[in-house]
Order: C-alpha cells, then sequence, then structure tokens
C-alpha cells in the first residue's frame, strides 16, 4: 500500500485512481483496514489540505469544509446559529474522543445507515460540492444520497454548502445509551415559518433503511399549518407512517415505529436558530 | 513503508511504519509506551486514549501516519510515581482505580478536560469522560476524582 500526503485538493484528486482511498479522520477507515474490509493501493491523506479545513458564512450559504471535525463544528457559534441541527448531532455523536477526530465529509463518505451528520444537513437542504480529475459539481445531498455508488472513482467530497435562509432546526437521536451509541434512529427537521404557521419543512430519518433520506410526504404533510398541538401530534403520527413503510417487515420495525413518535417531539421541541434574519 | 516523525512526551522520535499500522500500535510496539491500553480495538471503550495536539483520540482509530509532525501525550508524560500529576494524585485518594485497565485513558480524558477548562462543571465532566468506559468502579468514584483534581488544579 502507498500513502500520499496532499497539501492541496489538485494533489490529492490527481493521485486519486483505481484502488485508492481519502484518507479524512480515518476513525472509520482505520477499523475497516484492520478488517481486511478495504485494501487500498493508494492513501491518499486529506490532513494537510487547508482549503478543506474551512468555515465561512457568505453569500447567503454556510460553507462547511469537508474536513472539518464534529468537536469543531460542534463548539461552533456559525454552526449553533445557522444550522443547529447539526450542531446538535455533533454534540452527541461517538464520543468526545471520536468527535475530535472524525469529519464531516468522512461521515459522508462512509455513508452509514447511522451517520448521525447526514439527517441534519438533509434537513437543512445542504449541496455537496464534489471534485474530481472531471471537474467540480454541486449537487443537493438528498440527490446524491440516491446515487448508486454514492460517488464515482477519484471523486473527493470537498464541502457542504448550507443555504442561509433563516430555518429553523432541530435533531434527535435515539441511542441505546447517551454517549458512544450508534444511532438506532434519529432525525433532522428544519422549518421555515411565518409567525406560528410552518410555511415549508423538511424532515430526514437515518439509521431507518440503507441509508439517511429525506420524507417528501411527511413534509407535505405538516406544510401550511399552524404549529399548535394538533400539529405536533400529526407529525408524530406521520413519522410513525413513514418509519412502517420504510422498515416493512424488519425486525427492528415495531420498535423503531413507536420509538420515532417521542424522537420527532423531541426534535421539534429543539428546533432553534435562524431568528436573527430577514424574513425568519 | 512510510517515514514518521513525531513527537511523544516532549521527545521526538523518527521511524519508519506502515501506512495502515495504526497509532496505538506505533506507540506500544514500536516505541514502547505500553501504557496506552488496548480495550475493544473500535473505540467504544477508550482505554488507547492519548492526547493529540490538545484534544484527545482513540489512539487504535488513528493511523500513524496521521500523528505525523503532530504532539502527543501519553501516561507515561503525565507524571509519575514520585511526581504524580493532580488528577493521577485524586484517582488514588478517592479509590477510582481498581483493575487499572481503563485509567491511562481516564487520567488522560481529565487531563484534557482540565488544561482547558480548570474549573469544569459535573456535567462537562460527565461529558468529557463519557468516551472511556470502566468495567469496575461504576464510575461515582471516577468523576469525585476529577472534581477533586479539579479543585487542586483551580485551586478552589
Amino acid at each position: 500500500m502507498q500513502f500520499f500526503q496532499a497539501r492541496n485538493v489538485m494533489e490529492a484528486v490527481e493521485r486519486a485512481g483505481p484502488g485508492s482511498y481519502f484518507l479524512a479522520g480515518g476513525t472509520d477507515l482505520a477499523l475497516q483496514l484492520r478488517e481486511g474490509k478495504v485494501k487500498p493501493q493508494v492513501l491518499v491523506d486529506l490532513s494537510r489540505v487547508a482549503e478543506l479545513k474551512t468555515l465561512n458564512a457568505s453569500g447567503g450559504c454556510l460553507e462547511i469544509g469537508s474536513m472539518m471535525t464534529f468537536a469543531e463544528l460542534g463548539s461552533s457559534e456559525l454552526v449553533r446559529t445557522k444550522a443547529n441541527a447539526l450542531w446538535l448531532a455533533c454534540q452527541s455523536m461517538g464520543s468526545p474522543q471520536i468527535r475530535n477526530q472524525a469529519t464531516i465529509g468522512g461521515n459522508l463518505g462512509n455513508c452509514s445507515p447511522a451517520a448521525d451528520g447526514l439527517p441534519p444537513l438533509l434537513a437543512l437542504g445542504a449541496e455537496v460540492r464534489l471534485v474530481s480529475r472531471r471537474g467540480e459539481e454541486t449537487v443537493s445531498l438528498a440527490e446524491l444520497l440516491k446515487r448508486r455508488p454514492l460517488l464515482q472513482e477519484g471523486t473527493l467530497i470537498k464541502g457542504f454548502l448550507i443555504p442561509d435562509q433563516g430555518w429553523k432546526s432541530g435533531f434527535a437521536k435515539l441511542g441505546r445509551r447517551r454517549a458512544l451509541a450508534i444511532a438506532r434512529l434519529s432525525l433532522g427537521i428544519a422549518v421555515k415559518s411565518e409567525g406560528s404557521r410552518a410555511k415549508k419543512i423538511r424532515v430526514a430519518l437515518g439509521a431507518v433503511g440503507e441509508r439517511a433520506f429525506l420524507s417528501e410526504a411527511l413534509a407535505e404533510m405538516l406544510e401550511e399549518r399552524e404549529m399548535d398541538e394538533t400539529w405536533l401530534e400529526a407529525a408524530a403520527a406521520g413519522a410513525q407512517q413513514v418509519v412502517a413503510s420504510a422498515l416493512g417487515s424488519r425486525a427492528s420495525a415495531p420498535y423503531k415505529q413507536a420509538a420515532v413518535a417521542g424522537v420527532m417531539r423531541e426534535a421539534l421541541a429543539s428546533l432553534a436558530g435562524g431568528e436573527e434574519l430577514n424574513g425568519g | 513503508m512510510v517515514e514518521l516523525e513525531l513527537t511523544v512526551n516532549e521527545k521526538t522520535y523518527k521511524l519508519e511504519i506502515e501506512p495502515d499500522e495504526r497509532l496505538i500500535d506505533v506507540l506500544r510496539r514500536r516505541l514502547g509506551f505500553t501504557g496506552t491500553k488496548e480495550g475493544c480495538g473500535e473505540g467504544e471503550c477508550g482505554a488507547c486514549t492519548v492526547i493529540l495536539d490538545g484534544r484527545t483520540v482513540n489512539s487504535c482509530l488513528v493511523l500513524g501516519v496521521q500523528a505525523h509532525g503532530r504532539k502527543i501525550i501519553t501516561i507515561e508524560g503525565v507524571g509519575d510515581r514520585r511526581r504524580p500529576h493532580p488528577v493521577q494524585r485524586a484517582f488514588v485518594e478517592e479509590g477510582a482505580v481498581q483493575c487499572g485497565y481503563c485509567t491511562p485513558g481516564m487520567v488522560l480524558s481529565a487531563k484534557a478536560l482540565l488544561d482547558k477548562n480548570s474549573d469544569p462543571s459535573p456535567q462537562e465532566i460527565g461529558v468529557a469522560m463519557s468516551g472511556n468506559l470502566c468495567r469496575c468502579t461504576g464510575y461515582d468514584k471516577i468523576l469525585r476524582a476529577v472534581q477533586r483534581a479539579a479543585r487542586e488544579v483551580s485551586g478552589k
């Protein structure tokens, strides 16, 4: 196995070819290497690529470089105010040690069904910036997650763009314990409201099926309604329907179908952010 | 093989390692820092915790090559019998050590917390220690020890 430490994005994609793997935080890849699940010919290390370690808000977007760690995002005031759902997910993902090392780009690249970063990014309407020798591409995360395979060979996840349009967002996760727990169920939600009325909604579920996904049915059910007690109950019941139809007859279905109502209520209770913006 | 230069406990080492070699193996097998313990080997238990550039990581989930040019603190760099670190002293005084296997990782997580925040709340201590499992003590004594060390470090 060869090892190559890239100094910039150009170098990284130049070296990426058949049998190559990008090394981000490595918390998943180190384990897969040890278990022999992956056998790279070339390991392209991204830890020295400064342009992937950026976080800024400009041009109506929050821009997050793929090599930002969960700890860095979870301690950022910018992320808390502009992308509350993601900030919340960063508090509970893995453990302090894993959050210090694991990156948001790696979370997408590895694309575990239970990836904590994906439901919030989906709910926030994130776009993903990809780059390869073939050029650059910006694609919505929701669309990207429908692709098989997720990424073409030699494609690097450069970062994420989160539109900054005054949406409130929230996140909740169900694990078997509070720390060090793989999500059994996670839910990200974003709401664009006018007063007490929900105008637009995005809801995403994780650990329900192979990959995190946005539920358009659930969004439609909850849009253009007063966010009152009835609405809250509709959200909980709607989430149960979505989980039931996504999981079918899997063994975990009865448990998750019951549990998601509570996860939805918790996610809604955590809604925050977006207040300080015009038209919010 | 890849050339690796890293600083462990303020001493610089140059060596050659395999690209897929884990940091824990570099520390234990190549450099002899056997105070770093391997528990689960998959990032669930925190026994292999070391401090990498001021932040705790699981050395079983970090590749050695990722430590190139960086500074590591292992338990050997924290204190010794004659001059224990306040966290180590507090662990002894509170009886927070039973079998001792999780202790190096526990001490390093506590030290990393107190280095940044010498007056943590019980909740902050709980979060900082949440990535370290102990199967003996039931955690109460460990959390008390960290509080005691914090009082000593902050002078309260």
